[in-house]
Order: structure tokens, then C-alpha cells, then sequence
């Protein structure tokens, strides 16, 4: 019932501060609600930890005959981890949006506290119908979020792009739904089979950007540090939380290195590209992709802790890092601690990111360490870059500032000590200790080799067309052709002679099916 | 005092479709047949037939059959669900005439066309339906045609594949009447059911025999072709279930299923497959409406009990989204030269409320969750993967076609050279039309237990097939 507690306040800040912006839009209490309901929330997560198995069933939709799931949410140790990520992040982006240029967005903070309040029920979500409407949901919401906020008709192709992924992916978890409902009983994420268990990882993975790697908000937004921050983290962890709900073993051998490869593959890419972005709002996207791959790395070797762990990882230390914009020297040192988390050493919170489960090809490894060292580099470079003081800022708000980078921090640590499965774990301490020797060898090297310096703004994106480029063009020239093939089809059957072609498609589909009739 | 069924639902409507035909004024004619259109709905829903009510010391009793020329037309209590149905989606396009300009025929004549489909159902012996169902075809004619303009291909095109239809059922019938007499003669009943299979294919528009749909929508007012692609077919499908659940050897027959499952999975496919390719928003939803045809197809081929509640909570959705997407492509239409992507470029800043609308709709065929359309297509795909997984992959790819079709259409409508602001420029009727029509696609889409109020005793309307 909590689930509903949590949600209902974030969705009760959103909805006053809304109707105070539309009704009273100059009033300067919508701060002040929205940062009282993130901060209710965040308290009734806590909540939640003493009762962490409750389930919460609806009823099951009519005709029963038909439908044999009912929506159905869970507050178990994986999903309020998540939830306290989740919120904890919302909390802190109303926390530090005080020295944002922008402050006063009453807009973007209730969007963010509705978009939170989805992303619980999302991480709270029990079976694939009630995760399916969840996307649902968050996809439209996102989707109108982004044409709201984007002035550019311009980059909403990104977004339409992001909105088709995101419903591709949603296919596929109905594909699954469907897949597992041929063994006749009502399917949910306890009755994985390994028929199944390949498709919600794909389903996860394009929520994502993994499998298929596609990067769907490459360009540049507007959406930077706050509002963007809880768009991208929020839409991530809410198609992250399937990862930690795979169970071990459910996914097809037949399938797993191929699984394998790709996402590995991706990892590469993605920590390459966040380690050479020039700032860490371009490399965002790469992030996402970078610590989504070893995510999804996790839940194939069976170690659902570590999705979770990497998941929470991806929130908390991305959070952090994104909507830190203040040079305040102690605070910057606190970053160290977002590092910390990333790093899978002891007690961390991705200790068991590298836990020993399922065993892997060796040579897989390399790469696999190679992605972690990357995206922990370019953390490490981005926390120590120079920040440009706003010297506008009452002191107040800076106050306000720290409390929402230290609330970050502190969830960070305090979820690699406390709570849930993959809290304090030495994990795998050959792999924490090659990738930290790795990680602080680079960050040396950095500044003397070329190669790992970060390439200038306009060439993220470069004009050159890269491997990914051209396997976009092959798709859009085998779209092109087939949109021929089809118009040259559509002319012949309504054109003058269409009746006649009519009759002998009928004819032929006659003795087509007459001939393969039982 | 005694009131025959058919009287009200079928002649009353028919009268006064043909008395609303000399009215012009747009809003008493939009008013006026949606309120009586709900008021039909209402009674059908709430007023027993076949049984005596007291009204203020007046015995009132409504008496399901019509006796003329020989034939019966009868309206048993359990289809009184259907009627609700089908009055309240009419009473949609009624009020939503309102809105549209050029759309003052379609009250008057939509009022004839349902009198006629709903005396196709009600008839006996059953095999006159087909000529109701035909005389319905050329009622609609006048609603496609302007008397400026010469009448488009489609047009001629519908008219000759609908009016193919009926030859075939005719013969059908009466093969069936003689399989009926001598059930051992297995060529006759073969020869019976190829001939239903054509009447059907030619009325339902099947693979490949609707190329006359997307003609249609490109030539015609799309309001008015939302309105017929939507009452044609349900009632063709409701005339199909009844000959499936009147003759058992039809039913049993392994290969029937087989025949409704490919010829679904083709339309659905098919659908899909142009929906993802097409340039044009009015075929898209062309392409859409014949999809939600293959869905019921496929329903229908699963042969069981589940098959027909499938079927039956797929008409609310598919009333809804018909009503909802033709509404926003008029809306559309008026503002731009034609509805080719070329040309729609960036409306969707001066409509917002109705190219959302287009892209819900489109999702909404395409199983999107939360709306409409998504509760009746996840049963179909659960129970089609517990039958066959490749006929279940084949729906899952169709359905993909049709996800494209909705994406593409977002992206014609939203990405443009230049952005001068977002301005509704949707009148207030229009506004509220389509608010409340995206609103009832998410109640549909959350809550389908919502619907189960009409729904309920629909089954009860087949003797076997629905128990």
C-alpha cells in the first residue's frame, strides 16, 4: 500500500503545482510544495524498507475469462532500492534547480514529480502487463514532455525516434507475454522460461539503447542539467528494473553469446565515447549506454544484484554528476564518493557488479573491464573539470544546492552498506582492483595522450560516417526500396487493370491455401 | 399496447432518416440524431423486449417480431446489447457532424444505412440479409458522392466489390438449405462453403479485395468513410458469426479455421505491412481499419467461447478509434491542401489536439497499451500463441506495421522547417469533441472492465458459438 502512498503524494505535489502555475503563475510557493512532496515521498520510501515484500493486487480486468493478470505491484528489496533512487534524484534535482539560470520552471518541476511518480509504479511493477502499461504511460508522458519543452521541430525527430524504440520495446514485452502464455498459464516475471527470458532482455535493452545500439537523443537539448537529468534517468531505471527481474538461468543458451557480444560491443562503444565526450551533459547518452550494457551484462551471467547494482549506479553517480554545476571545492572533492559507487570495490554500491556467478569466456573479460574502466575515467575526468562560479547566487541557494549533491552521495553510500542483496559485499575483488589500477593508470595518462583527450563538441557527432551511421543508411535504403516496391504494387491492383489482378491473387491464394489446408 | 421490436429500431429510423434528408441546418440535424440515436441505444439497453412494463398505468410491451410479405424480421432480447452498440457508435458520428463541415448527409442517410444492417441481422429466414445488406451498399452511395464532382474510382470500386458480395451469399444460402436436406453430400457442402468464403471475402474486403478502401479514403470525406468502414463490417462480421454458429458442420470444420486464421493474419499483415510504407494520413487509416477487420478474423478463427468475447470487445474499441481518427483527419483535412505527408507538414502546432488524436487512434490499432484497442488484442495474442506461436508472430509483425504507420504519421505532422509556435486552431466543438474522444480511448484502454456493462450478454446473441 505504500507503493500507492509514494505515488500519490508525488503525483498530489505535481498536480498543485501545476494548478498553482495555471492559476497563480507568479506565486512562489510551487518550489516550496514540489520540494515538500519530493521530500514526503523520499520519507514514505523508507517506509516501505520495513515491510519489503507487500504485494498490491487490482482487480483483475473483465472478462476474467480472458485476462489472467491483474495489475499487480511489489515493494520488494529491488524495487524500493530503485524507488529510493529514483526519488532521491527527483528530490535532488528541485534541490539544486535553485542556481540553475532558470530557476523558476513551476512546468518542469511538476513534470519531473509526475515522471518519478510513474517511474515508481514502473519499478514497483509486478507482471509484464502491469510493467506494459507503465511504458506505456511514461512513453506518452515523456513524448509530450519533449514537444512541450523542445521549441526546435527540428530535434523532435529524437524524440519520435526515442518514443519508437521505446514502443518497440514494449512489443517485444508483449511478445514475451504472448511467448510464455503458449505453455497455458498466465505469465509473470516468477515464470521465466528460457523461451522467454531472451525477450525481456531485449525488451530491456532497446528501452535502453543497448540491443540494438541506437542512440535515439544523440543531438543535443535543451533539456540540459535538471528537468533532462530526471527525463533520461527516469525513463532509464524504469526499463532497467526488468534486468533485476530476469531470473538466472531463464535465458536461452542458444542465445547468450550472440546476447554477449552485442552487449559488449555496446559497453565499448559507450565508455569510449563518454570517455572522449568534451562535457558530461554530451556524453549523457553514452552513459546510458555505457553502464546499461554492464547492466545487462549482469543479468546475463545471472547476477541480478549486480543489474540492480549498476542500475542504481547509473542514477545516482549519473545524477550526481549531471546536476553538479557549482565550483565548490568540498563539494567537488564529495564527488569522490559517486567514483566510490562506480568503482566495485569492497562496500561499494556496484561491489557486485563483477560478483562471480555464471562463468563467461575469458577473453570477454578484457573489453568487459576495458567498458568499466572508460566510463569510470571519464567520471573521474568530468568531477575534476573546472566549473564557472555563479557569482549571482545568495548564499541561500547554495546552501540549498549541497543539500541535494550531498543527498545523492548519501543514498550512494549508504545503499553499498545497508538494505538490499548487494549491499555490503566484497564482490569480485580481482576484477574492482584491475579496473581501479586501470582507471587511475589512464586518468595519469589522460592529459599526454592524444587519443584519450576529449574530442571537441561539434565532433561527438562526427561528419564522417561512422559503422553505426552506415548500418542506419542500409536500413533506410532497404526502407526506401521496399516503399518503391509497394507504391509499383499499390498502382498495379488500384489502377485500370486492378480487378483483373484481384481475381488472380484470389485464385492463386485459393490454390495456395487449399493445397496447405489441414 | 403492444410495439414491435423492428418498428423501433428498424423503421422509425429509417423514416426518419428519410424525413432528416430535406433539413439543412447542420446543428439541429447533428443534435437532433445524436439524441435519438442515444435515446435508441437507451431503450435498447434498458427496455425489456417480450416482456410487459407499466408506465403509469399503461401496459406497454415491446414483441420481437414483424411479420411481412411472408418473411419475419425479429429482434430477440438478447441482441438488444448489439443494438446498444451499434445506436450508441452512431450517436459518435452524429454529434461529431457538428464539428465537420459537408457531413449534413450523413445523419439522414446513416440513419437508413443502420436501419437496413440492423434489419439484416433481424431478418428471417436469414439469407434475405444479404439483400438488406446490399440495399444498405446503395444508400451509402449518395454519402460518398458530391453532385459537383463526378464520383471517384473508390467509389465505383466499393460499389462493385460490396455489390459482388451478394450473388455469392444468395448461392451460398441456397446451396446450404440443400446441405441442410442431405448432409452426407460432401461436394455440395464444399461447393457451399467456397461460395460463402467469396460472399464473405468480397463483403468483409479481404485480402486482396480491398483495394477500394484506401481509394476511398483518399477520394471521399473521411468522416463519412470512418462512418461506413466501421457499420459495414461489423455488421458483416455479426451476419458471419450468425452463419458459423447456425450450421455446426461449417463450425467444426478444421478447415474453416484454418481459412479465417490465414485470411485474418493476411489482413493484418498486409494492413500493417502499407501502414508502415504509406505517405498519405487518410490510407494509413485505411490500412488501420482493414488490420482491426484481419483482428476480428482472427478472433473468430480461434473457434471457442474465448474467441467470441474477443470479438465482441474488439467493436467498442474499433467504434471509438474509427470515430476518433476520421474526426481528426477532417479536422486536418480542412487545413491543408491534401492529406499527403508533404503536405501536413508541421500541423500538427495548428491542430494539436487532432493530429493527437490520428497518433492514438493509429497506436490504438496497433495494441498500444493504455488505449483502446490494446485489451482485446492482448487476449487475441495470448490465445492466438496458445493455438499457433508463427500465427502469433505473424500478428506480432503486423502489428508492428501498424506501430510504424502511427510513428511515421507523428513525424509527418511534427518535424518541419520552420516552428512559429504552438496555436490550437481547432474550434471550440472540435476541441471538446476530440478531448473527450482521447479521454474514453484511455478509459477503454485502462479499464475495459468499463465496457463490460454492454458487453456482457453480447454472446447470447449466438445459441452456441456464445456459450
Amino acid at each position: 500500500m505504500f507503493v500507492f502512498v509514494t505515488v500519490g503524494i508525488l503525483l498530489f505535489a505535481a498536480t498543485a503545482v501545476l494548478l498553482l502555475w495555471i492559476f497563480l503563475p507568479t506565486h512562489r510557493a510551487a518550489w516550496l510544495i514540489a520540494i515538500s512532496g519530493g521530500a514526503l515521498a523520499l520519507v514514505s520510501v523508507f517506509i516501505w524498507l520495513a515491510n519489503p515484500s507487500a504485494q498490491i493486487q487490482l482487480p483483475a480486468w473483465q472478462p476474467a475469462a480472458l485476462f489472467g493478470q491483474s495489475l499487480t505491484f511489489t515493494s520488494d528489496l529491488f524495487a524500493s532500492t530503485f524507488a529510493l533512487s529514483i526519488v532521491a534524484l527527483s528530490l535532488s534535482i528541485l534541490f539544486t534547480a535553485v542556481v540553475r539560470d532558470n530557476f523558476f520552471n513551476p512546468l518542469a518541476w511538476a513534470g519531473n514529480l509526475a515522471l518519478t511518480a510513474l517511474g515508481v509504479l514502473a519499478v514497483t511493477a509486478d507482471n509484464l502487463l502491469t510493467l506494459a502499461l507503465i511504458w506505456a504511460a511514461f512513453d506518452l508522458t515523456e513524448l509530450i514532455i519533449q514537444f512541450r519543452f523542445v521549441e526546435d521541430p527540428k530535434r523532435t525527430e529524437g524524440a519520435i525516434t526515442a518514443f519508437a524504440f521505446h514502443a518497440l520495446g514494449i512489443l517485444v514485452l508483449l511478445w514475451a507475454d504472448a511467448a510464455g502464455a503458449t505453455g497455458g498459464d498466465s505469465f509473470n516475471f516468477h515464470s521465466t522460461t528460457s523461451q522467454t527470458g531472451a525477450y525481456l532482455l531485449i525488451a530491456a535493452g532497446l528501452r535502453i539503447g543497448v540491443l540494438p545500439l541506437h542512440l535515439p537523443y544523440a543531438g543535443d537539448s535543451p533539456l540540459r542539467r535538471g528537468f533532462g537529468t530526471a527525463l533520461r534517468m527516469t525513463s532509464a531505471a524504469s526499463s532497467l528494473i526488468l534486468l533485476a527481474r530476469i531470473p538466472a538461468g531463464s535465458i536461452a543458451a542458444a542465445f547468450e553469446p550472440y546476447l554477449l557480444a552485442f552487449t559488449t560491443l555496446a559497453a565499448v562503444y559507450g565508455g569510449w565515447m563518454w570517455l572522449r565526450a568534451p562535457d558530461e551533459l554530451t556524453g549523457r547518452p553514452f552513459w546510458l549506454i555505457g553502464i546499461g550494457s554492464l547492466a545487462v551484462i549482469a543479468t546475463l551471467r545471472g547476477n541480478l544484484a549486480g543489474a540492480a547494482a549498476w542500475s542504481c549506479a547509473l542514477i545516482l553517480c549519473g545524477g550526481v554528476l549531471f546536476l553538479s554545476s557549482e565550483p565548490q571545492r568540498w563539494l567537488t572533492r564529495g564527488l569522490w564518493v559517486g567514483a566510490f559507487g562506480l568503482s566495485s570495490l569492497p562496500f561499494s554500491l556496484t561491489a557486485s557488479g563483477w560478483a562471480n556467478t555464471t562463468p563467461i569466456f575469458f577473453l570477454l573479460w578484457i573489453p568487459l573491464l576495458l567498458a568499466h574502466v572508460m566510463l569510470l575515467t571519464g567520471f573521474i575526468r568530468y568531477i575534476s573539470h573546472t566549473r564557472i562560479r555563479n557569482e549571482d547566487q545568495p548564499a541561500w541557494a547554495k546552501n540549498v544546492y549541497s543539500i541535494g549533491i550531498l543527498l545523492l552521495l548519501t543514498i550512494n553510500l549508504l545503499l553499498g552498506f545497508f538494505n538490499w542483496s548487494a549491499s555490503f559485499q566484497t564482490g569480485n575483488l580481482t576484477a574492482s582492483l584491475i579496473v581501479s589500477f586501470l582507471t587511475f593508470t589512464l586518468v595519469r595518462f589522460t592529459p599526454r595522450l592524444r587519443i584519450l583527450n576529449p574530442v571537441r563538441a561539434h565532433w561527438v557527432r562526427p561528419t564522417a560516417s561512422t559503422w553505426l551511421d552506415w548500418s542506419y543508411q542500409i536500413m533506410q535504403t532497404i526502407y526506401k526500396q521496399t516503399s518503391r516496391a509497394s507504391a509499383v504494387l499499390t498502382t498495379m491492383l488500384e489502377g485500370e487493370s486492378g480487378i483483373m489482378w484481384m481475381l488472380i491473387f484470389v485464385a492463386f491464394l485459393i490454390s495456395f491455401f487449399a493445397q496447405n489446408a489441414p | 399496447m403492444t410495439i414491435t421490436a423492428p418498428t423501433i429500431w428498424i423503421f422509425f429510423p429509417i423514416l426518419l432518416g428519410g424525413s432528416l434528408a430535406f433539413v439543412r441546418n447542420r446543428k439541429f440535424l447533428s443534435y437532433f440524431s445524436a439524441t435519438v440515436a442515444v435515446l435508441l441505444a437507451l431503450m435498447a439497453q434498458f427496455v425489456p423486449i417480450d416482456k410487459a412494463l407499466l408506465i403509469g398505468g399503461i401496459s406497454l410491451k415491446i414483441s420481437p417480431s414483424f411479420a411481412i410479405l411472408g418473411r419475419a424480421l425479429t429482434i430477440a432480447s438478447t441482441e438488444g446489447a448489439l443494438l446498444t452498440l451499434i445506436y450508441g457508435g452512431a450517436a459518435l458520428w452524429f454529434f461529431g457532424s457538428l464539428a465537420i463541415y459537408n457531413t449534413t448527409q450523413i445523419a439522414p442517410l446513416g440513419f437508413i444505412v443502420i436501419g437496413l444492417l440492423v434489419a439484416s441481422v433481424a431478418v428471417q429466414p436469414f439469407l434475405y440479409a444479404a439483400l438488406f445488406i446490399q440495399l444498405a451498399i446503395l444508400i451509402s452511395v449518395p454519402m460518398l458522392v458530391s453532385l459537383s464532382q463526378p464520383p471517384g474510382k473508390g467509389v465505383l470500386r466499393f460499389l462493385i466489390y460490396q455489390t459482388l458480395a451478394m450473388p455469392f451469399i444468395l448461392m451460398a444460402g441456397w446451396l446450404l438449405a440443400g446441405v441442410e436436406a442431405s448432409p452426407g453430400d460432401l461436394a455440395l457442402a464444399v461447393q457451399a462453403a467456397s461460395m460463402l468464403g467469396l460472399g464473405f471475402a468480397f463483403l468483409l474486403a479481404i485480402f486482396p479485395l480491398y483495394s477500394w478502401i484506401p481509394m476511398l479514403m483518399e477520394d471521399s470525406h473521411p468522416f463519412i468513410v470512418g462512418f461506413l468502414l466501421w457499420i459495414l463490417p461489423t455488421m458483416a462480421l455479426i451476419f458471419l458469426t450468425g452463419f458459423l454458429d447456425r450450421y455446426s458442420w461449417l463450425r467444426t470444420s478444421p478447415q474453416l479455421a484454418f481459412a479465417l486464421r490465414a485470411a485474418g493474419l493476411l489482413m493484418i499483415v498486409s494492413g500493417g505491412f502499407w501502414a508502415a510504407l504509406e505517405r498519405h494520413l487518410g490510407r494509413i487509416m485505411a490500412f488501420g481499419v482493414i488490420a482491426e477487420t484481419g483482428f476480428s478474423l482472427l478472433a473468430l478463427s480461434l473457434n471457442t467461447s474465448a474467441g467470441i468475447l474477443i470479438l465482441f470487445l474488439l467493436i467498442p474499441a474499433r467504434t471509438l478509434t474509427s470515430a476518433l481518427w476520421s474526426f481528426g483527419l477532417s479536422v486536418i483535412r480542412n487545413r491543408v491542401k491534401t492529406m499527403r505527408f508533404s503536405d501536413v507538414r508541421g500541423v500538427l502546432y495548428d491542430a494539436p489536439l487532432a493530429g493527437a488524436a490520428i497518433v492514438l487512434a493509429t497506436l490504438s490499432t496497433g495494441a498500444f497499451p493504455l488505449l483502446a484497442g490494446f485489451p482485446p488484442r492482448l487476449a487475441l495474442w495470448q490465445n492466438l500463441a496458445s493455438v499457433s506461436s508463427s500465427a502469433a508472430l505473424w500478428m506480432g509483425i503486423g502489428i508492428l506495421g501498424l506501430l510504424m504507420g502511427a510513428i511515421r504519421s507523428l513525424a509527418a505532422m511534427s518535424i518541419t522547417e520552420e516552428f512559429t509556435g504552438w496555436s490550437s486552431q481547432e474550434s471550440l466543438p472540435q476541441r471538446l469533441i476530440l478531448g473527450l474522444g482521447m479521454l474514453g480511448l484511455f478509459i477503454l484502454g485502462t479499464f475495459p472492465r468499463s465496457a463490460q456493462f454492454f458487453l456482457s450478454d453480447l454472446p447470447l446473441m449466438f445459441e452456441r458459438l456464445g456459450r
